[in-house]
Parts: structure tokens; C-alpha cells; sequence
């Protein structure tokens, strides 16, 4: 989905922005201890969860043989038994998309090709994950990705950018990605673990909404620190301070450290607390995750049979 | 010194938390307790129950369980040592009241208001989620009253609306709900409250997933109501909201001690400056800054004005059950036909016994208010007679205007000496010590007069200086840092000083209870109005004379008179915040019952002598202590 509005740079949006710490850190504990879910509404989550999840592998060491691996536990997450016994075979649940490197985008649309799936290709691009290559570069990864077959681009942001307060450079730089993207869906990542401070955060992802990203992302997954729950909460206030003031729906990502099912719950129930319902949706609402989704398939599998899977009950992904 | 049998009265909602932080610190010093629950709750039961189980000590909680009649039967148990009563303001005036001239002390712990203090600076959506913790949660005691700088109101009540709508309410056990509900009586108090608002024309807006039955009653705020009218003077209920603006910093500060509570509060502020200056001016016990409702052990939690004066937590909790060592217990000095409506009411005038006869006496003393010597309304002075009976000389004679001028020259005086780092403060008092010294001849004079042999006059003379530079000395470590589990930062327990101090000083030791009881207050930072010894106030009046050139105008007052009327304008103004009493039974009696009106802490000595030349009584820490207030100041810190 590429967003069509044009938007324009206001830096009054973020000149008086203040964000406390200690408070966002408080309401960030509330939120994991006192929204919880169980039983077959928690199988629903999960598996609702499954459909947020882009299946991703950023490897050195990817090779067509894992790509085609990956992308078939894409297009069947869930064991088909499993699903039976939920009477949700028939629903159609995939993963929303597959992340890989963009030397990889070419295997991986063959390999979903071959599957018979349509769900999208999303490439990092940009000099993934520091960012620290020449605007030039930068710029024409995004364009042989998009040749490549690739419908999503994952752009990482010059920190330095951020860090030194130039925020029009930074609009100029994401409005050129979002150029280079042309039709394809562009998702930026804020990293966020770079960024210094909470308030950063804030005026950073207003800055990428405003430049036309779809998504904001928290981060690549290979920081230090990475999707935290206090700094999605200030990334949800940004998107929705910038619905409020346009009317436009931009989407959240989170990446990095996202391992377990009870985590994804949380994140879950915080998308629907800061934002609403609408944003539970792929199209809004995306976790870039490799592991999670074995642990969603255990947990699955508990609920349905009472017993806990070995690790080789369950297809590899 | 621990107190002895100590009797808890709960309100009808109240936490476990609350009650656990009351009866922990009576028993860790050695006091036993008797708790006076309401009806409906089983678990403060449980307690005692497990309490009985602990050996060897069987009845050291105990626990009755029953309706509010009970209340006044507990107080006036003879055994009863201390009182602590948590809840509601009328129900803790008229125990107050009743408990006057009783031999228990009471302890008043009332009202359940917060306030939150967001001005343009401050990280608002924070700020929200703190509201979240203070009314909209199961945390928060009770109501909050909401101040919003003018230029950020409109952002604020529509992330405020918005959160509201995504609070959940439901029963307790329910792992996914924000706020419970807290009895059908609760219900009915908002209702009502809403409905008031509404005919005064304020705005009410409620949302939230809220059951629609009978007790659970849906989140609450209220805007545009004028503070002007009725429904804004009463407390806030559970779990509304009243929101008002304000324009800058000093308005806001007008505004929010503007009230009569004084409980806790907190400031939302990303500069430390504005923030700080906020927390030190607001009049309440607990000060949060960016954060709401954060409680500790360690740290106190009181009140200040009609939030009663107790505390729990920290040291001050400790010392509610402590009395100083030495001292006896308080004995009941209750007299069933004290009639408050004529106690002191009318000043019984003297006539001059005969024609005088010796040498022409001095011109009569004034009354030192203000900075200097002024005549006193009534224009009439009364004589002071000495050890032999002849005539010493005329003071004058006070009244209820006289008291009335001084309050207003002690208000004056106040916010300036306040203001006054304790070691100018120091200075001041070391110069009045000097300048008793260069006067001790005349002093012990005077006291020779009255009785006393001349070396023993010396030496009064000489230790009331010591008095006052040792009180210079102490005052100079003021506030300290706690250390809170938990917590990123700092928590200050400030002493602060009470405002103004109404002393009556003790018939005996004319020169040296005066001198020993105006160098604490003044010393962290009050200014007084003293009534002084009735049988020779001449000694005070000499003070007065050294204090004119020393201390500015309206720090320490001295008004002379009949001690009984004095007494009675003292204990019934509203505008004076403490009041010691060192007179009579019937006077200390009197005293009590009339703090009632504006809950003032008040220190009477029921008619007890008191050794002022000893250390632990004339100059012990347990002046210290009630010569000023408590206020925590929370800092946590991050970035």
C-alpha cells in the first residue's frame, strides 16, 4: 500500500514536544501486568498474531535453501492439524509478509511463487543496518530491490541525522526514499536504540510521517536494545498525534527481541490500548520476528492437544 | 518512649495497605493496637486472627469489627493512649471535639482529595496516565482536582477524553480491569456530586467500559465549574475529576492552596526550576513531581490544614507513636461542666485596690505587635503585682482586636522569614541572645523581684541565651535525603516551617519558658504570637525591648491580658496554624475542643508543670519536632 497524500514538513509539530522517561517507563509496566488474555481467546490472539508476523531472515548466511524454506512456512504457519482442531483451516492464515536481504529478493519471489502465495516480498534496503553508505547507494538499493519483485522496503535513517538536530535534512532524505519507492510500500526504521533519548524518538517518527512513510519501525534487530515496550508507546503517541492532526492512518512495526508468545500478547494489547481496534490489522500493525512464530505454534499446540511439543513436533521454519 | 494502647478507627473504604501501614509502626515500637473496622470487611479479621496465633503475646491486635456509632465509645475508653482516626472531615471534627480534655491524644488522618498540577512544559500524555493512576484507578484514594495551564487545556482534555475511553471497569478479581467499584454509597456520593455540577453550570463528561449496574460508577470529569460556587468547596468524591485552568505558575500556586486540604499532590514540569519552585510552594504533606501516587514505607505521608496532621511512614510515623522519654503520661484533666460558649469570653476587670502609695510607677507597658509598642484597643492596662505584693508595673490589656492585629503582622512577617535561609535566621537569633546578655542586670533584677534569689536569676538569664544560639545552631540541618527502594532518585524530606505559631507560656519561669519556647518556632522559620506569663509578663516585655532593633517588624508579637480571653481568640482564629498551650486544665481543655474549627495541631499541657531548666523538657527534641512540618518531595529521575 503506498500512501498517496503529500505532506508537508511543519517542525512546529515537534518543537514543543516533551517526553518523561520515568512516567512512559511506569505506564509501560502497567500495561504488560494488567491486560491479560487466556484460554481460547488467548489461541485467537495468537493466531491473530500470526497474521501480523513478517517472517524475516537477515543472515550472512542465507542461501536460496533457507529463503525457500522460510517462504513455505510463510504460506502454512500453523501445522494443518492444528488448525483443524480450531476450525480455522479455512481462514487462510499466513504470515503478512517475508523480510529479507535485497541480494535474497529474487529467490524469495520465485520460491513464493512456486508455493502459490501471494503475500509480499519486503526487502531492508539503504545500507541495512547502519546506514552509514553514500545517499547515492542508498537510493539505487531501494530501486534494484523494487526491480527485484520486492513490494515492501524496510529504509533505515541516517541516526547522525537525529542526533545533530537537522530535521529538514532527515525530511529531504526519507522524501527521497519515498521517491525511490515509487508504487512499493515504504517502512521506516527509526532505530531507535540509537536515537539518545525518548524525546528523539517522538520528533523522529513525526518527521518520517510527515516525509510519507507507511510504516515507522522501531528498530533493525541488530541494536543493542531493540523493540522495548516504553518506546512504542511514545512511537504509538507519534502516529496517533499525526492522525489527530491529519486524518491520516500511518502503521507501527516492531522488531528485535520479540521471542515469545506472551510477548506478542503484550504488544497486541498494546497496539489496542494506545491506538484502538483499527490498527490490529496487516495493514497497520506488523512484528518482524524469525523465532516467534515456533513458539506461537507451541503454544497453539498446547492449547489444542494439553501437552507441550519437542522441538521436532514441529515443522521447521 | 512508645505510648501505649493504641485505638484505629478505618473508614469504610479503606485498603489493606492503609490499614497494614498504621498498625505496622504501632506494634514495631511496642504498642498494642485495637482496630474499629466497618462491618462488611472480613480481612483486617484474618489479621487478628493470625495476630492471635503469634505465642506468647496473644492480644496485641485486636480487632472489632462494627458500625460508626461505635466511634466515640472507642475514644473515650480510659485505657486508650492515642486515637489515630482516618476518614472523613466532620466525622474527625466531632471526634476532635469529643476527645477534648480526654486523656487520650488524637492523631487525624482526613480526607482522600489529591490535586495534579500540569503546566505547558510537561510531557502531557505522561501527565494523563498520572490522572489515570490518581482517580481512575484502584490506587487512588479518592477525587482530584485538575489544573491545566490555559495554553495547553484544550490538548490536555482531549487526550484525557480519549484515554477515558479505553479504561475498563469491572470486578476486582478480573485480571483485565483498570478500576473496581467502591459500594453503593460511593455510587450515590457522585451522583449527586454530578448533578450539583451540572445545575452550577459545569460540563460532565463520562466514558469508559463501565458495567451498568448498581455500584460501579464510570469514570468522571468535570469542567468549567467556577471555584466560586458550592459544588467546587466540597471534596472531590471517587472517581471524578474537576478540571480547571490556570494562567501562569504563581496563579496556579494561588489557586491550590486555596483550598482547605492539604493532603498530597504532584507537578507535571520538564524544567526543574518551574518544577521545583511548584513543589516547594504548594501546602500540602506529599509533593510527587512528574509521577502520581507513589507511596513507600520509608517515606512519610500526612498532611497539612484540614487533612489532619498525622502520619504514617518514615520517621514521622514512628514518632506518632512515641512520646519522649521522662515525661508522664497525659492525664485526662476532662471537666464535664466546661461551658465553650462563655470560657474567657468576658475579661473580669480589675479595680485598684486603694489609693496607691510609694513612688509613681513606669508608664504602662504596650503591646508589642508589629515591631513596635502600640496602645491596646480596650485602652485599659491591668496590674502586676511582685513576690511582696507591691506594685511592679501596669501592662496592657489585650483583646480580641489586639489578637486580631497581631495574626496579621505575624502573616506579614511570615513569607519573609520563611524565605530566610537558616543561617540568617541563626544570625538573628544569636544577636537577640547577645543583646540578653548586655541586658542581664536588669533582668535579673526584675526576677529578683518576683522571688527568685539573685544568683539563681543570673543564671536563668544566662541560660535562656544559651537557648536561643543553641536553637540558632540547630536549625542549620534542615531537610534530608531518603532512600527508597525502587525508586531512580531522590526523595527530600523537608521540616517546614508551620506558619503562625500562637504560644501561651506557663505561669513559673517567666523569663526562661518565654525565651525557651519562641527560639524553636522562630528558629524553623514560623512567626509567633505569644501570650506571656500572667503573674510577670515584664520579663517577656523586656525581651521585647531588644527584640524592636533585632528582628524586622511582626516577628515574634507579645500581647498582654487576661490569659483566658487571649486564649479563647487564639484557639478559635482560623488563620493561625498551631497552638501551644502551658495555662490550665480547664484552659488546655478549651484549647482542644476549638482546634476543632480549623484543625489546627495543637501542644497542651493540661495543667502539668514542666521543669523548663532541665534539658529534656525545656530544650528536648520533642520541641523540635512540632515547631515545624513534614514535606516529602518526590524526585524520580530519568531520562
Amino acid at each position: 500500500m503506498s500512501s498517496v497524500f503529500l505532506s508537508v514538513l511543519d517542525l512546529s509539530w515537534i518543537s514543543k514536544i516533551q517526553v518523561n522517561h520515568p512516567a512512559v517507563l511506569r505506564r509501560a509496566e502497567q500495561i504488560q501486568a494488567r491486560r491479560t488474555v487466556k484460554k481460547e481467546w488467548q489461541a485467537a490472539w495468537l493466531l491473530k498474531a500470526v497474521t501480523f508476523i513478517d517472517l524475516t531472515t537477515l543472515s550472512g548466511d542465507d542461501t536460496s535453501s533457507n529463503i525457500q524454506r522460510l517462504c513455505y512456512k510463510a504460506k502454512y504457519p500453523i501445522r494443518e492439524d492444528l488448525l483443524k482442531a480450531l476450525n480455522m483451516h479455512d481462514k487462510g492464515i499466513t504470515t503478512a509478509a517475508v523480510c529479507v536481504y535485497p541480494a535474497r529478493v529474487c529467490d524469495a519471489v520465485k520460491a513464493l511463487k512456486a508455493a502459490g502465495c501471494n503475500i509480499p516480498v519486503a526487502s531492508v534496503a539503504t545500507g541495512f543496518p547502519a546506514g552509514q553508505t553514500h545517499l547515492k547507494t542508498r537510493l539505487e538499493e531501494i530501486r534494484l530491490a523494487v526491480e527485484d519483485g520486492a513490494t515492501e522496503i524496510d529504509v533505515v535513517i541516517n541516526r547522525s541525522l537525529v542526533l545533530t538536530g537537522q530535521w529538514e535534512a532527515l525530511y529531504d532524505e526519507i522524501r527521497q526514499f519515498r521517491k525511490a519507492c515509487g508504487e512499493a510500500h515504504l517502512k521506516t526504521i527509526l532505530a531507535t536504540g540509537e536515537l539518545g533519548s525518548l524525546t528523539n524518538v517522538y520528533k523522529a517518527s513525526m518527521i518520517a510521517m510527515m516525509a510519507g512513510s507507511d510504516f515507522i519501525k522501531t528498530s533493525t534487530g541488530k541494536e543493542t536494545v531493540n523493540a522495548t515496550f516504553p518506546v512504542a508507546i511514545v512511537m504509538l503517541r507519534a502516529i496517533r498525534d499525526f492522525f489527530w492532526k491529519t486524518g491520516n492512518k500511518i502503521g507501527f512495526k516492531p522488531a528485535g527481541g520479540i521471542r515469545s508468545a506472551k510477548d506478542s500478547l503484550a504488544w497486541l494489547s498494546l497496539v489496542k490500548e494506545e491506538l484502538g481496534d483499527e490498527w490490529l490489522k496487516p495493514e497497520l500493525f506488523r512484528i518482524g520476528a524469525s523465532t516467534l512464530l515456533s513458539d506461537i505454534e507451541r503454544q497453539i499446540y498446547h492449547h489444542v492437544t494439553g501437552r507441550y511439543a519437542a522441538y521436532h513436533d514441529l515443522p521447521m521454519s | 518512649m512508645r505510648t501505649g494502647v493504641i485505638g484505629l478507627i478505618l473508614p469504610p473504604t479503606f485498603s489493606f495497605l492503609e490499614m497494614m501501614w498504621r498498625i505496622c509502626p504501632a506494634l514495631a515500637v511496642g504498642c498494642t493496637v485495637v482496630a474499629l473496622v466497618p462491618p462488611a470487611s472480613p480481612t483486617p479479621l484474618l489479621l487478628a486472627q493470625l495476630s492471635g496465633e503469634l505465642g506468647p503475646f496473644p492480644g496485641v491486635l485486636n480487632v472489632i469489627s462494627g458500625p460508626a456509632s461505635l466511634v466515640p465509645i472507642l475514644a473515650s475508653q480510659p485505657g486508650i493512649q492515642k486515637v489515630a482516626f482516618c476518614g472523613a472531615l466532620e466525622e474527625g471534627r466531632a471526634l476532635r471535639r469529643s476527645l477534648a480534655g480526654e486523656c487520650a491524644e488524637l492523631g487525624l488522618a482526613l480526607g482522600t482529595e489529591s490535586l495534579l498540577l500540569l503546566t505547558d512544559t510537561a510531557d502531557i500524555d505522561s501527565a494523563v496516565e498520572g490522572v489515570v493512576d490518581a482517580a481512575w484507578s484502584d490506587r487512588g484514594p479518592g477525587g482530584l482536582r485538575l489544573l491545566i495551564q490555559e495554553s495547553v487545556w484544550d490538548e490536555a482534555m482531549r487526550r484525557l477524553q480519549e484515554r477515558m475511553g479505553r479504561l475498563r471497569s469491572g470486578r476486582g478479581l478480573d485480571g483485565a480491569v483498570d478500576m473496581g467499584a467502591r459500594g453503593a454509597a460511593a455510587c450515590d456520593l457522585v451522583q449527586r456530586f454530578v448533578c450539583e455540577a451540572q445545575s452550577q453550570g459545569a460540563q460532565v463528561f463520562q466514558a469508559g467500559d463501565v458495567p451498568s449496574e448498581r455500584p460501579f460508577c464510570p469514570p468522571t470529569l468535570v469542567s468549567n465549574l467556577p471555584p466560586a460556587s458550592p459544588c467546587a468547596q466540597v471534596e472531590v468524591p471517587w472517581p471524578v475529576v474537576v478540571a480547571s485552568p490556570f494562567r501562569t505558575a504563581k496563579e496556579a500556586l494561588l489557586v491550590a492552596n486555596g483550598t482547605p486540604r492539604g493532603g498530597s499532590a504532584s507537578v507535571w514540569s520538564e524544567r526543574l526550576g518551574q518544577a521545583l519552585e511548584l513543589g516547594y510552594g504548594l501546602q500540602v504533606g506529599t509533593v510527587w513531581i512528574n509521577a502520581h501516587g507513589l507511596r513507600d514505607p520509608s517515606v512519610p505521608t500526612g498532611g497539612c490544614k484540614e487533612s489532619g496532621c498525622s502520619w504514617h511512614g518514615g520517621p514521622d510515623g514512628l514518632y506518632e507513636y512515641l512520646r519522649p522519654s521522662g515525661t508522664p503520661a497525659q492525664l485526662s484533666c476532662l471537666s464535664k461542666n466546661l461551658n465553650y460558649d462563655t470560657f474567657g469570653l468576658a475579661v473580669p476587670s480589675t479595680l485598684p485596690a486603694g489609693p496607691e502609695i510609694g513612688p509613681s510607677p513606669a508608664p504602662p507597658y504596650g503591646l508589642f505587635v508589629g515591631g513596635r509598642f502600640q496602645a491596646p484597643g480596650a485602652r485599659s492596662s491591668r496590674p502586676i503585682r511582685d513576690s511582696s505584693g507591691n506594685l511592679h508595673g501596669y501592662v496592657a490589656e489585650g483583646g480580641a482586636k489586639d489578637i486580631r492585629g497581631a495574626v496579621e503582622a505575624a502573616h506579614q512577617a511570615f513569607p519573609g522569614w520563611a524565605g530566610q535561609s537558616p543561617g540568617a535566621r541563626a544570625a538573628l537569633l544569636w544577636a537577640l541572645a547577645a543583646a540578653l546578655e548586655r541586658r542581664k542586670s536588669t533582668l535579673a533584677s526584675r526576677l529578683e523581684r518576683q522571688g527568685a534569689e539573685l544568683k539563681a536569676a543570673e543564671a536563668e538569664v544566662e541560660l535562656s541565651a544559651r537557648r536561643l544560639r543553641a536553637w540558632g545552631a540547630r536549625v542549620q540541618a534542615q531537610g534530608h535525603t531518603l532512600q527508597v527502594a525502587g525508586l531512580r532518585g531522590p526523595v527530600l524530606r523537608l521540616r517546614e516551617p508551620l506558619g503562625v505559631l500562637a504560644v501561651v507560656c506557663p505561669d513559673e519561669w517567666p523569663l526562661l519558658a518565654f525565651v525557651s519556647l519562641l527560639a524553636p518556632a522562630l528558629a524553623y522559620g514560623n512567626t509567633v504570637v505569644m501570650v506571656p506569663s500572667a503573674a510577670c509578663p515584664l520579663l517577656a516585655l523586656e525581651v521585647c525591648q531588644d527584640m524592636a532593633t533585632v528582628f524586622p517588624a511582626g516577628l515574634a508579637n507579645v500581647v498582654t491580658g487576661d490569659r483566658d480571653h487571649l486564649t479563647r481568640c487564639l484557639a478559635l482564629h482560623q488563620d493561625v496554624q498551631a497552638m501551644w498551650y502551658f495555662g490550665s486544665a480547664q484552659g488546655s481543655q478549651f484549647v482542644e475542643w476549638a482546634s476543632a474549627g480549623n484543625l489546627k495541631p495543637v501542644w497542651a499541657s493540661r495543667g502539668c508543670p514542666r521543669a523548663w531548666d532541665q534539658e529534656a523538657e525545656g530544650a528536648g527534641p520533642e520541641l523540635g519536632l512540632r515547631a515545624a512540618r513534614t514535606k516529602a518531595l518526590w524526585l524520580p529521575m530519568g531520562d
